[in-house]
């Protein structure tokens, strides 16, 4: 599946099978330990931000590291 | 405003489901839908799991929608919010177009649980909310909508049902692979307990 930005496709395969690994393997079986997946996320949604904006889409109320978050920002 | 509800039963666990609902994007049922991104995700204090999504679409309106609201060939997007409760077993999605919103909206809720009479079945529950704006054939247009949602909904199920076939096998292919490995050393094995 490509990703929104053309060039974000590969940064968004990589993010995409390390969640589906944590997600599948961890955190549906009550593992509560969190996903490993930062690292490749932020690089992958840095990427997927500025072709966001290069295509005017109208994003409501999208905040990365929002209020919600629950683990400490590094 | 038209309201578009329906229910299916899929004959897999609600655990099964939710990983292919996850990932499911792409397929072949469901073309119109060229992108996939996550725009957000958190693990909240009740360790229930959301999502923010962004999905790129050519929303195949009815060529009669499209003669009246323009016919440019342009893409849709949808965003999604979704959120899996692994302790309650629910994975629920809410998804709203945010392009075209002056002249149409479609609001989607989707929710899979386990079957309440079945553990090893799956419920969904889906409903769309469709209006059409300023337009004088509002209420015909919307009936034309919800007959595509509906069809597109049975390309979803069918879609569910493809991403789970494609899921087992590759757990079986990995399944072979190991019995392969392990087969010499267990083989030895047997034979020395003789």
């Amino acid at each position: 599946m490509n990703s929104v930005g053309e060039g974000c496709t590969e940064l968004k395969r990589e993010y995409d099978q390390c969640f589906n690994r944590w997600f599948a393997e961890k955190f549906l079986k009550g593992d509560r330990s969190a996903d490993p997946c930062s690292e490749l996320f932020l690089k992958y949604h840095t990427c997927v931000q500025k072709a966001i904006k290069e295509k005017d889409i109208p994003i409501e109320g999208v905040e990365f590291m929002g209020p919600n978050r629950e683990k400490a920002d590094s | 405003m038209k309201i578009w509800t329906s229910e299916h039963v899929f004959n897999h666990p609600w655990e099964t489901v939710t990983k292919a609902a996850m990932q499911k994007y792409p397929n072949p049922m469901n073309t119109s839908v060229f992108g996939v991104d996550v725009l957000d995700r958190n693990v909240d204090q009740r360790g229930r799991l959301h999502s923010k999504r962004l999905l790129s679409t050519e929303w195949g309106l009815p060529s009669i929608v499209r003669s009246i609201i323009g016919n440019a060939r342009t893409c849709t997007y949808i965003q999604e919010h979704s959120v899996v409760d692994p302790k309650e077993k629910t994975f629920e999605l809410q998804s709203t177009n945010i392009t075209f919103t002056n002249m149409v909206s479609v609001d989607e809720r989707l929710i899979y649980r386990p079957h309440p009479e079945d553990p090893e079945k799956t419920m969904l529950t889906q409903e769309a909310i469709i209006s059409v704006k300023g337009v004088s054939l509002s209420s015909y247009l919307e009936g034309l909508m919800a007959s595509s949602i509906s069809s597109n909904a049975g390309k979803g199920r069918e879609a569910m049902e493809w991403v789970i076939r494609r899921l087992n096998t590759e757990i079986e292919e990995l399944a072979i692979t190991a019995r392969g490995t392990l087969r010499t050393p267990m083989a030895a094995a047997a034979v020395t307990e003789k």
